[in-house]
C-alpha cells in the first residue's frame, strides 16, 4: 500500500512542474488559461470521488449534487448576502460534508448496485431542487456572482489559474497525508477484506462514511471554486452529466491515485474543450473509453506506473532494510509485553446461554462457560459442531440470536467486532485472512489499530501526533515480527507468501495489540511438523505471558499436551468440561468422535 | 374529479408498464449475473427507434416493428454481455456498474448521432394517433390497451420460460450456482448471455409498446432507467410480479404527482421515493428480506 502510495505521490512533482509550466506558456491565451483553470477547479472533486471508488471501495454518481452545493454556497451568499468568497465557500463545504455525511449513512445499508442508483438518484433529487427554487433563479440560475476575492483582493484570471491549482495541491497533500496515515490503512484494509479490517480492530462503517464525507466535501470545494471563476451558475450544467464527468476522471486517471485523479481531470477538461464542436461524438467516445479503461486497463492511467511489479532488486532491497531495521534495535532489551492483571477478579471471557439460529438450524445451541483468567482452553469438537460460529459469536463477527456475552464483566452483546478488539480481544481466522495487498509489516501495522489515538484531523494534517502514532505502531509490529522470527519477511506483499507463514503474520497481527484474550481458530491446519513446533512455543510463550486463550484445533496431541481445560461441542451443545484428563475418558467424548476416527484415534494413543 | 384521477391512474399504468419492462430486465440480469444494467433506459429508447425506423422508413407493420425491435434487443443483449458485462466483470463489482455507464453514453449520444436528437413519432398498433374509447368518460387510448395486453402477455411468457421449460430451469441454475451448473452440463455462459438477451429484449419490447404515447428517442433514457429500479426495489428485486407491479406503481405515482405538482418537480420527488423505500423496507414489498445486500 505505501509502496503503491509512494510511486504515486512520485508523480506529483512531475504533475506541478507541468503545471507550472502551462500556467506561463498558457498566460498569454485568455482561452487555454480557461482550459487550464477549470481542469484545476475540477481536479479537487476528481480527487475526493477517486478516493471514494479506489480506497474505499464505494461508488457515487452523485457527486454534481455535492458540487451543486458547493456552487450555490458561493453564488447565494456572495449575491444575495454580500458575503466574501472564502466563507461562502467554507459554508458550501461544510454543506457538502454534511449532506455527504448524510449519503453516507445510506451507503452503509447498501453496497454496489443499490449505492450506485441511490447516489444517482440524489444528484437528480439536488438538480431537481435547485432548478425548483425561486431563490436560487430556478432554471435559470444565478449570475453576476463577484470573482473570487482573497481578502478583499479580487482575483484575475490569470490568478485564479494559479488560485485553483494551489486549491488541487492543498487538496492533494492533505490526501495523501490521510492515506500514508492510520486512516489510510484503515482504507487498504476496509477494501480487501471488510470482516478481517473489522476484527483487526477498524471501526469499518465509521472510514466508509468518512471517505463519503470527504469526497462530498471536495466535490462540495470544486463547487464553489467553479461558481467564483464562472460568476454564473445553472442547474443545467450540474447533472448527471457532470456526475459521469467526474467518474470520468477518476477511472480515467486510476482510481484510488492521486496523480490520477490530477491528470483525469486535465484530460476530460481538455477533451470536453476541444471536442465542444462535436459533442455527441465526444460524448459518444467517452462511453466507450469509459468501457476500455474498465476493462482493459482498470489501473486507468496512473496504474501504468503504480502497479508495475516490483522488480527482484527493489523487494530484496526492501528485504535487506527491513531486517537491518529489525537487527538495529534487536540489541534492545527484550521487548515489554504489558502483563494483563489476570487477578481483576472479573472473568476474561463469561457466555451465557449463547444460542445461534441459522433459519431452521441451531448452530450453537445454550452454550454457557466462564474462562478463567491466564489459562489456555481448547474447544474442539467434530466438523459442524459450532465451534466457529460460537468464536463469531464471541468476537462481534455476528451477533447471537440469544444468551448474553460477557467480556470481563462487560456485556458485549451484539457489539461490532472492532468495539471488543478494542477491548483487548485478538483473533484469528481458520482461512488466516490477510489483507493480500498489503505486506507483512503493514498488515502487522493494522493490528495494532485499536492502540493508536490520532484522529482523522490530524492524519489530515499530518500532525506531530499522528507521525508520533504512526511510527510507535510501526515499531511496535517490527518487535512482534522479530519475536514471532518473521523480520526478514516484512516488506513481502501478503498474497507471495505460504500458508504457513500467512498463519504466522495473522498471529502477529492478532497479538500485536497486546490482547489480553486471544481466540484462535484452527492455528495449526495446515501447517507442518516443523510449523506446529514453532506454534505451541509461541502460544506457550503467551500463555507464561499472562494472556488468556481460547484455542478451537483439531489436531488432539497439540490439544491434550498444551490445554489446561478442554470444552467439547457437538450439535451445537456443550457436551464435555474438564481437564484433558478428563475429557479424553469422557464416553460421550469419545461416541461423538467415533466417526472420527483418527482423531478418537489420536485421543487415545495420548491417554 | 374521479374522472381526472382514472385520466392520470391510465396514463400512470401506460407509462408504468414500460418501467415495469425495465424492472423485469433488472430482475433477469440480476439473478443471472448479480449485475445491475444502468442503460437499462437507454435500450428501452433505442427498442423505440428501431421500431421507429422499420415501420417509418421500412414502411412496415407496427407489428412487424414490435417484433423486429425485440428480436434486434435479444441478439444486442447477447453481445452486450459478451464484450461489456463479462469481460468487466473480471475487475469486480464497480467496474460492471461503470461500464455500464460508459454504455449509457455509447447508446445516448450513438442514438443521437443516427436518429437525431428530437424524439419522433411511432404509429400505433391500431387505429389513428391518439384514437381513444371513453368508457364513463375517461379517455383510453387505444395502445394503452395493446400495452396492457402485451405487458400480461410478455409476463406471463416470462413465467413459462423460467419456470416451465429446462431452458429457463437451466438459467436459473446457472445463476443460483454456477459452477453446480456447469457439472451437470449446463453453458453456463450462453445462460447469462441469454438471460441478458431476454432483459434487453423486454426492454426493446417495452420501448415500442410506449413509442406511440410518449414518442421515441431522446434523452428519457436515464429517466426509465432509474424509474424502473424504483419499482423493481419497491416491489423486490427478487421478485418478477414485485417488479411489475412496483414498475407499473411508479407509473401511476408519478402522473398523480403531475396532476397537482409543477411538470420538473415530479421526476425529483420520485426519486425521493426510491431513498425513502431503501431506507425504509430495502427488501421491498414483495421481496424477502436475506435478498437485500448484494
Amino acid at each position: 500500500m505505501i509502496e503503491r502510495l509512494r510511486r504515486d505521490v512520485r508523480a506529483l512533482p512531475v504533475i506541478a512542474l507541468a503545471v507550472i509550466a502551462y500556467g506561463i506558456v498558457a498566460h498569454a491565451s485568455a482561452f487555454a488559461l480557461q482550459v487550464g483553470t477549470y481542469a484545476g477547479i475540477f481536479a479537487t472533486g476528481a480527487i475526493g470521488l477517486s478516493l471514494l471508488l479506489g480506497n474505499s471501495a464505494q461508488i457515487s454518481l452523485g457527486q454534481a449534487g455535492f458540487f451543486a452545493l458547493g456552487a450555490y454556497a458561493v453564488a447565494w451568499l456572495t449575491t444575495s448576502a454580500g458575503w466574501s468568497f472564502i466563507p461562502a465557500a467554507a459554508v458550501g463545504v461544510v454543506a457538502a460534508t454534511v449532506v455527504g455525511l448524510g449519503v453516507g449513512l445510506i451507503a452503509l445499508r447498501f453496497a454496489g448496485h443499490y449505492l450506485a442508483m441511490a447516489t444517482l438518484a440524489f444528484g437528480l433529487i439536488v438538480y431537481g431542487v435547485f432548478s425548483q427554487l425561486d431563490a436560487f433563479g430556478g432554471v435559470n440560475g444565478i449570475t453576476d456572482i463577484p470573482p473570487i476575492d482573497i481578502f478583499g483582493h479580487a482575483l484575475s484570471n490569470a490568478h485564479a489559474y494559479w488560485f485553483a491549482w494551489l486549491a488541487a495541491a492543498l487538496c492533494a497533500w492533505a490526501t495523501w497525508n490521510l492515506l500514508r496515515s492510520r486512516t489510510g490503512r484503515a482504507f487498504a484494509a476496509l477494501s480487501g477484506d471488510p470482516l478481517a479490517a473489522e476484527v483487526a480492530g477498524v471501526p469499518v462503517k465509521r472510514y466508509k462514511l468518512l471517505a463519503f464525507a470527504y469526497a462530498g466535501a471536495l466535490a462540495g470545494l470544486s463547487g464553489a471554486l467553479y461558481a467564483g471563476y464562472l460568476g454564473l451558475v445553472i442547474p443545467a450544467a450540474m447533472g448527471v452529466q457532470l456526475s459521469i464527468d467526474f467518474l470520468l476522471m477518476a477511472v480515467l486517471g486510476g482510481s484510488g491515485n492521486i496523480s490520477g485523479a490530477l491528470i483525469g481531470a486535465a484530460l476530460v477538461a481538455g477533451l470536453d474543450v476541444a471536442g465542444h464542436t462535436w459533442e455527441n461524438w465526444r460524448l459518444v467516445a467517452y462511453g466507450v473509453l469509459v468501457v476500455c479503461v474498465v476493462i482493459f486497463f482498470p489501473g486507468g492511467l496512473a496504474g501504468i506506473y503504480v502497479r508495475r511489479g516490483r522488480s527482484r532488486r527493489e523487494a530484496e532491497r526492501d528485504g535487506f532494510a527491513q531486517a537491518a531495521a529489525g537487527a538495529g534495535t534487536h540489541a534492545e532489551a527484550p521487548r515489554e509485553r504489558s502483563v494483563p492483571a489476570a487477578a481483576q477478579g472479573e472473568s476474561p471471557l463469561r457466555i451465557e446461554r449463547v444460542r445461534k439460529r441459522f433459519g431452521g438450524l441451531v448452530a450453537v445451541h445454550d452454550v454457557s462457560f466462564t474462562l478463567e483468567a491466564g489459562r489456555l482452553t481448547s474447544l474442539i469438537g467434530p466438523n459442524g459442531a459450532g465451534k466457529t460460529t460460537l468464536f463469531n459469536a464471541i468476537s462481534g463477527v455476528s451477533a447471537p440470536s440469544a444468551g448474553e456475552i460477557v467480556i470481563r464483566g462487560r456485556s458485549v452483546t451484539g457489539w461490532p467486532a472492532h468495539r471488543i478488539v478494542a477491548l483487548g480481544v485478538g483473533r484469528s481466522f481458520q482461512n488466516a485472512r490477510l489483507f493480500a495487498d498489503l505486506t507483512v509489516l503493514e498488515n502487522v501495522v493494522l493490528g495494532a489499530f485499536r492502540r493508536e489515538r490520532s484522529g482523522f484531523v490530524a492524519d489530515l494534517l499530518a500532525l506531530r501526533s499522528a507521525r508520533h502514532d504512526e511510527r510507535e505502531a510501526v515499531e511496535r509490529a517490527r518487535a512482534t515480527l522479530r519475536d514471532l522470527g518473521l523480520e526478514r519477511r516484512a516488506g513481502v506483499y501478503a498474497r507471495d507468501l505460504t500458508f504457513g507463514e500467512r498463519r504466522r503474520v495473522e498471529l502477529a497481527r492478532a497479538v500485536v495489540s497486546d490482547p489480553w484474550l486471544l481466540l484462535l481458530d484452527e492455528p495449526a491446519a495446515g501447517l507442518n511438523a516443523a510449523e506446529r513446533a514453532t506454534l505451541r512455543r509461541d502460544v506457550l510463550d503467551l500463555r507464561s505471558h499472562g494472556v488468556t486463550m481460547l484455542l478451537i484445533e483439531h489436531d488432539m496431541r497439540l490439544v491434550m499436551s498444551i490445554s489446561d481445560r478442554v470444552l467439547v461441542l457437538n450439535f451445537g451443545e456443550l457436551i464435555a468440561d474438564g481437564t484433558p484428563e478428563t475429557v479424553r475418558n469422557d464416553p460421550a467424548v469419545i461416541a461423538a468422535y467415533l466417526g472420527d476416527e483418527r482423531a478418537a484415534g489420536d485421543m487415545r494413543s495420548e491417554a | 374529479m374521479i374522472v381526472f384521477v382514472l385520466q392520470l391512474v391510465v396514463a400512470g399504468l401506460t407509462v408504468g408498464s414500460a418501467y415495469a419492462l425495465v424492472a423485469l430486465g433488472y430482475h433477469v440480469i440480476l439473478r443471472a449475473t448479480r449485475a445491475i444494467n444502468f442503460s437499462q433506459g437507454e435500450f428501452v429508447v433505442l427498442g423505440g427507434l428501431v421500431a421507429y425506423t422499420i415501420v417509418h422508413v421500412l414502411h412496415a407493420s407496427p407489428w412487424i416493428g414490435l417484433i423486429g425491435a425485440t428480436a434486434a434487443g435479444f441478439a444486442l443483449g447477447w453481445v452486450y454481455e459478451r464484450i461489456v458485462l463479462r469481460p468487466a466483470a473480471r475487475n469486480g463489482d464497480i467496474a460492471v456498474i461503470i461500464a455500464t455507464i460508459g454504455c449509457v453514453y455509447i447508446l445516448l449520444y450513438g442514438h443521437a448521432l443516427i436518429w437525431g436528437s428530437l424524439p419522433q413519432p411511432l404509429a400505433p398498433f391500431t387505429g389513428a394517433q391518439g384514437q381513444a374509447i371513453h368508457p364513463g368518460g375517461v379517455a383510453i387510448q387505444e395502445q394503452s390497451l395493446w400495452v396492457f395486453a402485451l405487458l400480461a402477455l410478455a409476463f406471463a411468457a416470462l413465467w413459462l420460460l423460467f419456470d416451465r421449460t429446462t431452458f429457463g430451469k437451466a438459467i436459473r441454475a446457472a445463476a443460483v450456482n454456477p459452477v453446480g451448473a456447469q457439472l451437470v452440463g449446463i453453458d453456463v455462459n450462453a445462460a447469462r448471455a441469454a438471460s441478458v438477451g431476454i432483459a434487453i429484449a423486454l426492454a426493446a419490447f417495452g420501448g415500442t409498446l410506449i413509442g406511440p404515447i410518449t414518442l421515441v428517442g431522446g434523452t428519457a433514457g436515464i429517466a426509465i432507467a432509474i424509474k424502473g429500479f424504483v419499482g423493481a426495489v419497491a416491489g423486490g428485486l427478487d421478485s418478477p410480479m414485485g417488479c411489475a407491479v412496483g414498475g407499473l406503481a411508479v407509473g401511476v405515482i408519478e402522473k398523480l404527482l403531475a396532476g397537482w405538482l409543477p411538470y420538473q418537480a415530479v421526476d425529483p420527488v420520485v426519486y425521493a421515493l426510491l431513498l425513502l423505500v431503501l431506507i425504509v423496507r430495502p427488501q421491498g414489498l414483495f421481496g424477502r428480506k436475506d435478498a437485500v445486500r448484494d
